[in-house]
């Protein structure tokens, strides 16, 4: 008896079992029978509102998902892209350089003699996208809580952009005069600050009312004045923005409806997206893929980028803090070669820290060139036949090859010398703390510009920190000079500190500056107007796409 | 019965306490220090040492454990480091994409593999056999970070079928709802975007179920081998029951018992497994953000995403064991038979 | 993939316990079986099956290759590791049959050296989850009790933590290198062998040839040794063959996730998840190391077969 009842309902179960596996599955064939004739309909949605000759929908693809879509919590260019549509600062960059222009400032601050009071005139007329009306106090909010003592630690670009009291640096107070009108007091003199403020990071402004009602921190609900509000952000897919109607600055009102920011890690992938239409714009091309995209009949943009790749030595333990060992060894490698066979056309080689589009002044700055045989020959006398080499696996903004492609290849050149080079590469965030923690003797990095002040690169050689300084360069010269190129306005005079910097560096050679990298992008033909601004930022409000 | 389950049940605790610990002293003493990535580019180390202090990595491990297993069971995993969101918002905003995925790779698998299986059996050594297992083979041996990308190069970069990365078009995107797209959209009755769901979940789904519809072909084919050599199998072709009906009446169905275990496994580790298919599909699931942050020593997230994995794992496990027991006239539970 | 192969089969494996069940009763009939003829069995499993045989030819020459470039590095046309960037990126010719690299190395030289390292991570991978799990198995099914409960249990704990995860884990920490990702691998495959043994264990401790080991005074370590690993092995073996093929595809996933071997070395999974970004450009540097890959797999795979015949009495019967 009981062994019926079970063997029954054991059938029973089975039956409901393949039932259950048949639907689900048939329903499934359907849906792939369906779909073989068909093609793809690009980014789909094109409902377009009829009277424009332009697409509503833009869609950029990047490698990474944002970190965070509050401007205090953020230090990635991939939530730098995103929020710079969606909020504004006092000050913004040129389109396509990095001059100061006022932005919700009606124009340059009133700098006082001294350098440490800014009088600022503000905006009027301005509403965040929830409504809130733009006024002094909301630059405070938005401020304030990124400034010492309420600044935590988790707000990465609060010191850089706003200073600390530790080093007497940055903005010590900001003072309401009334709706309008703040006056800055800052603790020392800075050429730099103004181009802080211009920045995507830390130093736009949000809407008060959203950050009061989301406890301070507005990274899934960010709301802003700038040219799109926020409407989705699906994580690790996408986030999508509309249009801000009572966008103030009427004349550079935003000309695509949909701006829509799609997450693809994999480079081949974006490319193949692009190639594919189911997206208009992608950034993060690797050289390899650009041919490809020209000859598909793709834009390729290809703009001088805000980068230094380079190879640091140890100036502080091993056989590299002799100057003689590290220009002998700068000596060893073709740059020139070098750059050309990774990056082709798309990187120049370097011969100083900053781009030159940055630093005209310093193209007549020239490090050691290429002479094996000197090389060789110092070496040998110095008895130099092994180095250790760490460096990182991820592509770069600096380097989209990798830094292991690039140390394999400084491996050749050295073996070519006699010399072995033993390589260990790291993931890119452990190799952070190994820059800091683990003995050395080159190691690879890189750097991409803040602000597009030379303080921001010249500053790295003198930095006490080693995550930044990893040659751990110190020359009381050199940190003089750095302290003095601060001080100075703006100017012929500051142009010739840096200079000084750059010939330093050239002659001392704590790095071997590799290349300068353009940022590469590909365009759908359709689209008009884009940009990819060098501090890594991409306006869209005047970017449009043929219908 | 209910005895056996309870059993069963009591012995996932002590799993996944288990679990807890190894995954916590992997990250606290094997896994690089987090603060610099979280701090960024410009953090001094008094800074790091600092958020460190705040978020209780001086602590010794167990006090660590214990203030994490104390909130765990008040259903708060703790915040993510890199985006100071809450672990369960990051993990559950993600888990549906990956577990669409699972569930059509294993239903694709499961419907092939027993049909290619099941054909194999029938026409033993001969071409469809040797075809079918062929197939198998090869599902097994490609690396599929390999074939995932070559399929997304042919399908999408040269052919133009279908979508390249993604789960749909963005301005189709189902909003609300339950994160399964197909379901959503089904629900909604919008078969613009359930098209453009089910066209890009083609290429992932393939990819992914290379792997499992092998084994399943593998294991149809061998059971169902073992069944029709059966008695009663015998017995129903000696009546003079029409071939067909007997193997797939009786013999297939006797062959599915292991089959079904298979599934079950196959599923319960397609949902952990999705890592390298995310990766190279761009799929938004927990798989690629899960490596995202192993590489970022991203903690909280990590213990978040190993205990939900675990736990879906020995409960599929469990599940498995009770079909089976259930099934199986041979297996009698109460006993030790439960390994 | 290679995720699955490494937690998949862990479950695989305990299904395959199921289906060894009648494999092992069958084994137990005959528990005078000589050694010698286990290994008869399986040469005979392999030879009668043309693919398996033709898969053993494969996997003995590129063991060969292997060792043959490990000791004469000489004998191959081009440096495998020695850069040249004038002639970076050359498409398949006569004079380099695979294209060169980015660094302009020859890529057919480096898949052959690479052989090496992928041969060398398949089987130490196995010997290491082998080694391991069998002890593991043995004792915990041998001994039963308390020791069986606890080491069953880490085991499941193990089998729950995805596998890879574990890996990356272990990798990142510990920086690139071949030893490094043999333990990885090998560790997390230890839980699949400790099953397998452990069920078989407790069918064959019962027997009666265990029982009169133990009655004539035998040492609980001589039983397992002498008694009852012998009567494990067939399973163990067929096991362990795929287990190679699958530390080499879960080697080659570490390497395309970034966390393979230290440069200049030539790993395939490195060499194809490096040469991915030039798809485009340069597909032969994604293509040819992905086919060395599936190539040796699948002899793996086709040998693994041919043991699982040889071993298993119905199909000899049949």
């Amino acid at each position: 008896m009981e062994n019926l009842s079970k063997s029954f309902s054991r059938r029973q179960f089975l039956k409901y079992l393949t039932a259950a596996t048949a639907s689900v599955g048939a329903f499934a064939l359907v849906g792939c029978q369906s779909n073989d004739t068909t093609g793809t309909d690009g980014t789909g949605g094109t409902g377009s509102t009829g009277s424009s000759q332009y697409a509503d929908t833009l869609t950029y693809a990047q490698g990474a998902d944002p970190r965070a879509l509050d401007p205090a919590f953020f230090d990635d260019g991939e939530s730098a892209k995103v929020a710079c549509n969606i909020y504004e600062g006092l000050y913004r960059y040129d389109d396509k350089t990095t001059d100061v222009l006022p932005s919700l400032a009606t124009a340059l601050p009133d700098i006082s003699e001294d350098g440490l009071t800014y009088k600022i005139n503000l905006r009027q007329g301005v509403k965040f996208q929830d409504g809130t009306d733009f006024t002094a106090d909301a630059v405070r909010v938005s401020w304030e809580r990124q400034l010492s003592p309420n600044a935590t630690s988790d707000m990465p670009y609060a010191s850089f952009v706003f200073g600390s009291p530790d080093i007497g640096s940055g903005l010590d107070s900001i003072n309401i005069v009334d709706d309008y009108n703040i006056e800055l007091t800052l603790r020392a003199p800075s050429s730099a600050f103004l181009r802080n403020l211009a920045m995507t990071l830390a130093a736009p402004i949000c809407s008060p009312t959203a950050l009061n009602n989301n406890a301070g921190n507005i990274s899934e609900a960010p709301v802003g004045t700038g040219p799109y509000s926020f409407v989705s952000w699906t994580k690790s897919d996408n986030i999508k923005l509309l249009a801000y109607a009572d966008y103030w600055d009427t004349a550079n009102a935003p000309k695509t409806k949909n701006v829509i920011f799609k997450v693809i890690p994999e480079n081949a992938t974006r490319v193949t997206a692009l190639l594919n239409n189911e997206v208009d714009v992608i950034d993060g091309v690797d050289v390899s893929a650009a041919d490809q995209i020209i000859n598909s009949g793709f834009t390729l943009f290809a703009e001088d980028g805000m980068t230094i790749n380079y190879m640091a030595f140890n100036t502080s333990a091993g056989v590299c803090t002799d100057q003689d060992v590290r220009r002998a060894l700068a000596q060893a490698v073709n740059v020139e070669e070098l750059v050309t066979a990774l990056y082709g056309d798309y990187a120049s080689p370097a011969t100083t820290v900053m781009p030159l589009w940055m630093a005209p002044y310093a193209s007549g700055v020239t490090p050691v060139s290429f002479d094996p045989d000197t090389a060789k020959a110092t070496l040998a006398a110095k008895g130099v036949t092994s180095l250790t080499c760490i460096t990182y696996t991820n592509p770069r903004p600096y380097n989209t090859k990798g830094g292991q492609v690039l140390a394999e290849s400084i491996q050749g050149y050295l073996q070519n010398i006699g010399v072995t080079m033993t390589i260990t590469p790291y993931d890119w965030t452990t190799y952070k703390t190994k820059v800091q923690t683990d003995p050395f003797d080159i190691a690879f990095y890189g750097w991409t510009g803040d602000n597009g002040d030379p303080d921001n690169f010249m500053n790295l050689l003198a930095d006490p920190n080693p995550s930044m300084n990893i040659s751990r360069f110190n020359d009381p010269d050199y940190n003089a000079l750095i302290v003095k190129g601060l001080e100075t306005p703006d100017g012929p005079d500051r142009d010739a500190v840096y200079l000084q910097c750059e010939e330093m560096v050239a002659e001392k050679a704590p790095w071997l500056c590799i290349s300068h990298a353009k940022n590469l992008c590909g365009v759908n033909p359709k689209v008009n107007d884009f940009y990819y601004h060098p501090t890594g930022s991409v306006f869209l409000r005047g970017v449009t796409k043929n219908a | 019965m209910l005895k056996y389950i309870i059993k069963r049940l009591l012995m996932v605790i002590p799993v996944l306490l288990g679990v807890t610990i190894i995954i916590f002293l992997i990250t606290r003493i094997l896994a690089p220090d987090p603060a610099p990535v979280v701090l960024g580019e410009h953090a001094t180390p008094a800074a790091m040492a600092a958020w460190r202090a705040d978020h209780g990595l001086n602590d010794p491990i167990w006090l660590q454990y214990g203030h994490f297993i104390i909130n765990a069971l008040h259903g708060d995993l703790g915040t993510s480091y890199y985006t100071n969101a809450p672990v369960t918002q990051e993990i559950f905003s993600r888990f549906p994409a990956t577990a669409e995925l699972a569930i059509c790779a294993i239903v694709v698998a499961s419907l092939i593999g027993v049909g290619l299986g099941r054909l194999s059996a029938v026409r033993k050594n001969k071409l469809a056999d040797h075809a079918s297992m062929f197939v198998a083979l090869i599902g097994v041996s490609m690396p599929i970070f390999w074939s995932g990308i070559l399929l997304i190069i042919l399908f999408a970069g040269i052919l133009h079928w279908l979508p390249s990365n993604g789960r749909v078009s963005p301005m189709l995107q189902p909003t609300g709802g339950t994160g399964f797209y197909i379901l959503d959209t089904l629900m909604r009755g919008d078969w613009t975007a359930l098209r453009d769901v089910l066209l890009h979940l083609i290429l992932p789904t393939l990819a992914l179920s290379l792997y499992s519809l092998a084994i399943i072909t593998r294991m149809t084919r061998s059971s169902m081998l073992d069944s029709l050599n059966e008695d009663f199998i015998r017995t129903a072709r000696a009546k003079g029951l029409r071939r067909r009906t007997v193997n797939n009446r009786h013999a297939l169905r006797t062959a599915m018992l292991p089959v079904t275990t298979v599934i079950g496994l196959q599923f319960g580790s397609l949902l952990g497994g999705a890592l390298l298919t995310e990766t190279v599909f761009s799929w938004p699931g927990i798989g690629k953000y899960t490596v995202d942050c192993v590489l970022k020593s991203d903690f909280p997230v990590i213990q978040g995403v190993v205990l939900l994995i675990a736990t879906i794992f020995v409960i599929v496990n469990l599940v498995v064991d009770i079909i089976y027991a259930f099934l199986d006239p041979r297996i009698k539970y109460g006993t030790k038979a439960d390994d | 993939m290679a995720k699955k192969p490494i937690s998949q089969n862990l479950k695989l494996a305990s299904i395959d316990i199921s289906l060894m069940d009648d494999q092992a009763v069958a084994l137990l009939e005959a528990p005078q079986d000589k050694p010698e003829s286990m290994w008869r069995d399986i040469w005979e499993g392999i030879y009668s099956n043309k693919t398996s045989l033709i898969s053993l030819a494969f996997i003995v020459l590129l063991g060969l290759v292997a060792i043959g470039t490990k000791i004469a590095p000489g004998v191959l046309p081009y440096d495998p590791f020695q850069q040249n960037l004038s002639i970076a990126l050359q498409a398949p010719s006569l004079a380099h049959w695979c294209g060169t690299d980015q660094q302009g190395r020859d890529i057919f030289c480096r898949i052959l050296v690479g052989a090496q390292i992928s041969l060398t991570v398949g089987f130490s991978a196995v010997a290491i989850s082998l080694v391991i799990g069998v002890i593991l198995g043995a004792v915990s099914g041998y001994r039963g009790g308390a020791t069986d409960t606890i080491i069953m249990r880490v085991m499941d704990m193990m089998l729950a933590i995805p596998s890879i995860l574990l890996a990356i884990a272990i990798m990142a920490a510990l920086g690139k290198g071949v030893e490094k990702a043999v333990i990885a691998i090998g560790l997390v495959s230890i839980p699949e062998y400790a099953r397998i043994v452990r069920s078989e264990v407790l069918a064959i401790k019962e027997s009666d040839y265990v029982a009169a080991a133990r009655v004539i005074g035998n040492s609980t370590p001589a039983i397992i040794m002498r008694h009852i690993l012998p009567n494990v092995l067939p399973s163990i073996i067929v096991r362990a063959t795929l287990g190679i093929s699958m530390a080499i595809l879960d080697a080659a996933a570490l390497g395309f996730l970034g966390l393979g071997v230290q440069p200049p070395l030539a790993e395939w999974g490195d060499m194809l998840g490096r040469g991915r970004s030039e798809i485009f450009r340069a597909p032969w540097l994604m293509l040819y190391p992905g086919l060395a890959i599936m190539l040796t797999v699948l002899a793996f795979n086709l040998i693994g077969n041919g043991i699982r015949d040889g071993l298993d009495p119905k199909t000899r019967k049949r």
